[in-house]
């Protein structure tokens, strides 16, 4: 032991096992961020090629390449994927590998409930997946109303794969949301107190909270679904006392605040990186950080604008008017704190800030449609239009996209140790960003002209069908954007220059260390003193009595919840194969669910139980305690 | 960047005698709770929604229950329990703390036969209901199993976790995870009971008393 440096001792204490094995049952969030990011990147391609098959259908009036059915089950399995398979788990990937790099802990709060978390997203999105390939894909949009989804309009097992594929990924995103929730609240540096958090921790923090009195909605919801269609109870039958707009009401009580989930951490991410491009700090923090909060917050009172067709008392409709335009307000905070960091600042333009303002230029035409859209008499004349999808795609497509390839031009140097092409990158972000408008912003006007989205077909004399040509071509030119980057990811880890500690001369303490940082990540847990910590005199890394060096075994400092004063050393797990057959056995359970293999279904809650047991029991820690 | 170097705050707070330790540092014992709140919020949020959905139901209704109320003899004995119950796991957390850890597991112990009584009168109470009532009436029947049922369901998962606790080698303060298992599990425990609460009193003692108008 005394023969060995430090550094070696504490790689010995934190590195994962070679091979197979240590691939399965790696609990570092770094792989699995990592994973998380390629996993939902992946999903964003099946999607993607969904929403290119419905393009080459609608190019032309009365085509018949798809049929009705098959048009159905495409654009619902592309807005399932892209809504719940994609958004969100990749700012969960960012955050995964990000919030305890930017705390300065050496892993997440809970390591195996992280591996589980991944593991259950990814088999949720193979049980999703074996729908289509049974020929029984959901097709009832990703919101699935009833009573389209009922057993009588939708007999086959379509609708019930989406509920408990969805239900299935709660558990992950749930679980995911909780390991944010402690990793930011108790692991941060010490020093880092509560107002010196770097953005993109608050609105992490911020969708967890959202996530843990949302999602639990939606559950409810489908769990109502599956008793209604499979064992015959009135949910939603207007014949035996049901009512149909209970699913609407629990389906966005869920969705509409799930917008915020999959918007927060995107704006985090561009309030992280559009200061380092202005080489000043953000403008205004304080008034972000509640913007974010409030975000989240009034995001709970806005769910019934999804919903102003189906007959409502005009008190409740204002009510709900009003909130849709309040959470507006906050949007508008955040993006003139963005102009005026721009402006105050020395903007460099690379490739990442061109993503970043980008994705600010797309939110102001997401913004502006969509309140728009909260006016509701407005909002009587555009439902079901595509006016609604120009409007989705802006604020979902074009915020979260374009913020998450800001957020890889920005981090991928920091995961892979290498540099992406600067040249190839603005090329790809230029064709990106036109062939998005040339595909969404005519969709306003075939939406004004009344063009139903979800439609297989349109016919001819309605005259939509050059600005469907028109968005077929910028569809493809946004496939071929994408495509760019994707090269330029593959050219990068080949060829990429190395990319050093900081290569943007960033602030934030995830650039304080190696790339792509070693397994134990900080020599010594790092103190913070301001708000950019690698910006101002102080020495993070200072420790002269080896105080946070913590080389005896698996261990990472938490702090005070408020001020963040060290408090406690917390004793780390090591890499465990049980997260990954736990998920395996909950997907064994829904997926016989799916079939009402009832004995089966029995039997994968047991061996669930008896992993959960094995998992929990007693037993070291790496190292010597 | 202007220099607004402070000094650190890098050592923690002195040892407290007895508690488990590493090196300079205490050992860190809380994360868990902080999960199970999480947890303990989520989960109270499914039956937030589950409530909601048994009001939203009623909504276009002539009256609420449609059919007779539920009895609440019943409901009110199995409230007893589970009362009772959580308080039997407060005194096993306070010789938890006393360090007297056999009587802290016979607490446990104690607890679950309450779980398993008030299971077999859950059952006893269904078995009853179901002549007039069935998941399958009517929406109010379903709503009304479904909510009773996912409480069942929460009581048999907290059975379960207070099993495993019984056979945890480990209460008092302790080198190796889990750390408190015993406040993580009665924390779980607790709130089960408090949703038999809300269910007596929304879905069994509020019906017999709503004024329906004429």
């Amino acid at each position: 032991m005394s023969t060995l440096t430090v550094e070696q001792r504490l790689s010995q204490l934190w590195e994962t096992p070679k091979g197979v094995y240590g691939w399965f049952a790696s609990v570092d969030h770094k792989d699995l961020g990592k994973r998380y990011l390629a996993t939902a990147f992946v999903f964003l391609l099946i999607g993607g090629l969904e929403a290119l098959l419905m393009r080459i259908q609608l190019t032309r009036a009365n085509q018949a390449l798809l049929t009705p059915e098959m048009y159905n089950q495409i654009f619902s399995m592309h807005g399932i994927t892209m809504i719940f398979w994609y958004s969100s788990p990749i700012l969960s990937g960012f955050s995964v590998y990000l919030v305890p790099l930017m705390c300065g802990a050496r892993d997440i709060a809970f390591p195996r409930l992280n591996s589980f978390t991944y593991w259950a997203f990814l088999f949720s999105g193979i049980l999703l997946y074996v729908g289509p390939f049974m020929g029984q894909a959901p097709d009832a949009g990703w919101f699935s109303y009833m009573p389209y989804t009922n057993i009588v309009y939708s007999p086959t097992h379509g609708i019930d794969f989406y509920a408990l594929a969805v239900i299935f990924l709660g558990i992950s995103t749930t679980g995911a949301a909780i390991n944010f929730i402690v990793t930011i609240l108790r692991f941060r540096a010490p020093g880092m107190s509560i107002s010196k958090m770097p953005i993109f921790l608050y609105s992490t923090l911020t969708i967890s909270c959202v996530i843990l009195f949302a999602m639990p909605a939606l559950t409810a919801a489908c769990i109502f679904m599956e008793l209604e269609r499979r064992l015959g109870m009135h949910f939603f039958g207007v014949a035996s006392g049901g009512n149909p707009l209970l699913w609407e009401q629990l389906f966005w009580f869920f969705g509409h605040p799930w917008v915020y989930v999959i918007f927060l951490p995107a704006t985090g991410m561009i309030s992280i990186i559009i200061p380092v491009f202005s080489r000043r700090t953000i403008v205004g923090y304080t008034y972000v950080v509640s913007a974010t909060v409030l975000t989240g917050m009034v995001g709970f009172s806005v769910w019934l604008h999804h919903m102003f067709t189906s007959g409502m008392s005009n008190l409740t409709m204002s009510f709900f008017s009003a909130g849709s335009m309040t959470v507006s307000l906050f949007t508008t905070i955040t993006i003139f704190a963005w102009l005026a960091t721009v402006w105050k600042g020395r903007p460099v333009v690379t490739t990442a800030m061109l993503y970043a303002i980008g994705t600010a230029a797309l939110l102001v035409i997401g913004g502006l449609n969509g309140v728009v859209t909260g006016i509701i008499p407005v909002d009587w004349q555009l439902h079901n239009t595509y006016y609604v999808n120009a409007h989705t795609h802006y604020v979902v497509a074009g915020t979260n996209v374009f913020a998450v390839f800001a957020g890889f031009y920005f981090w991928l140097p920091k995961m892979t140790g290498r540099m992406m092409s600067e040249r190839l990158g603005k090329w790809s972000f230029w064709v990106m960003f036109i062939g998005f408008n040339i595909t969404f912003f005519p969709m306003h006007i075939v939406g004004l002209m009344g063009m139903p989205r979800r439609i297989y077909t349109y016919s001819s004399g309605l005259g939509l069908q050059p600005m469907n040509e028109l968005m077929t071509v910028g569809a493809f030119i946004f496939a071929i954007g994408i495509l760019l980057s994707i090269i330029n990811l593959f050219y990068s880890l080949r060829r990429g220059e190395l990319a050093g500690e900081n290569p943007w001369n960033s602030d934030g303490l995830e650039w304080n260390m190696a790339s792509p940082p070693p397994d134990y990540e900080v020599l010594h847990i790092p103190t913070v003193s301001t708000r950019a910590p690698l910006w101002d005199d102080y020495d993070e890394k200072a420790d002269p009595n080896d105080e946070r060096l913590l080389s005896h075994a698996r261990l990472t400092i938490t702090t005070s919840l408020l001020d963040a004063i060290p408090l406690a050393a917390a004793a780390m797990p090591s890499e465990s194969l049980v997260p990954m057959f736990l998920a395996l056995a909950l997907f064994g359970f829904f997926l016989a669910l799916v079939f009402q293999l009832m004995w089966v279904c029995l039997a994968g809650l047991i061996v669930t139980f008896l992993l959960g047991c094995y998992w929990l029991w007693p037993r070291p820690i790496k190292g010597e305690l | 960047m202007s220099s607004t170097a402070q000094p650190p705050i890098a050592a923690g707070p002195p040892l407290a005698p007895g508690a488990p330790h590493t090196g300079i540092w205490p050992l860190e014992v809380n994360r868990g709770i902080y999960g199970v709140y999480c947890l303990i919020l989520t989960e109270a949020s499914l039956f937030a929604a589950f409530f909601a959905s048994y009001y939203f139901l009623g909504t276009n209704k002539y009256r609420w229950s449609i059919d007779t109320p539920p009895k609440m003899l019943l409901a009110f004995v199995m409230l007893a329990i589970l009362v009772s119950s959580s308080l039997v796991m407060m005194w096993g957390e306070r010789m938890v703390k006393q360090r007297r850890f056999g009587l802290a597991r016979a607490a446990v112990v104690v607890t679950v036969l309450m779980g398993l009584v008030f299971l077999t009168v859950q059952s006893f109470e269904y078995l009853a209901h179901w002549k007039t009532l069935t998941p399958f009436t009517d929406s109010y029947g379903s709503i009304f199993y479904t909510i009773t049922t996912f409480h069942a369901a929460h009581v048999v998962m907290g059975i379960l976790m207070l099993c495993y606790l019984a056979i945890l080698p480990n209460y008092g303060p302790t080198k190796l995870p889990p750390h408190r298992a015993y406040r993580v599990v009665s924390l779980y425990w607790h709130f089960v009971d408090i949703i038999w609460v809300f269910v007596v009193l929304l879905l069994y003692v509020i019906p017999h008393f709503q004024f329906y108008g004429l």
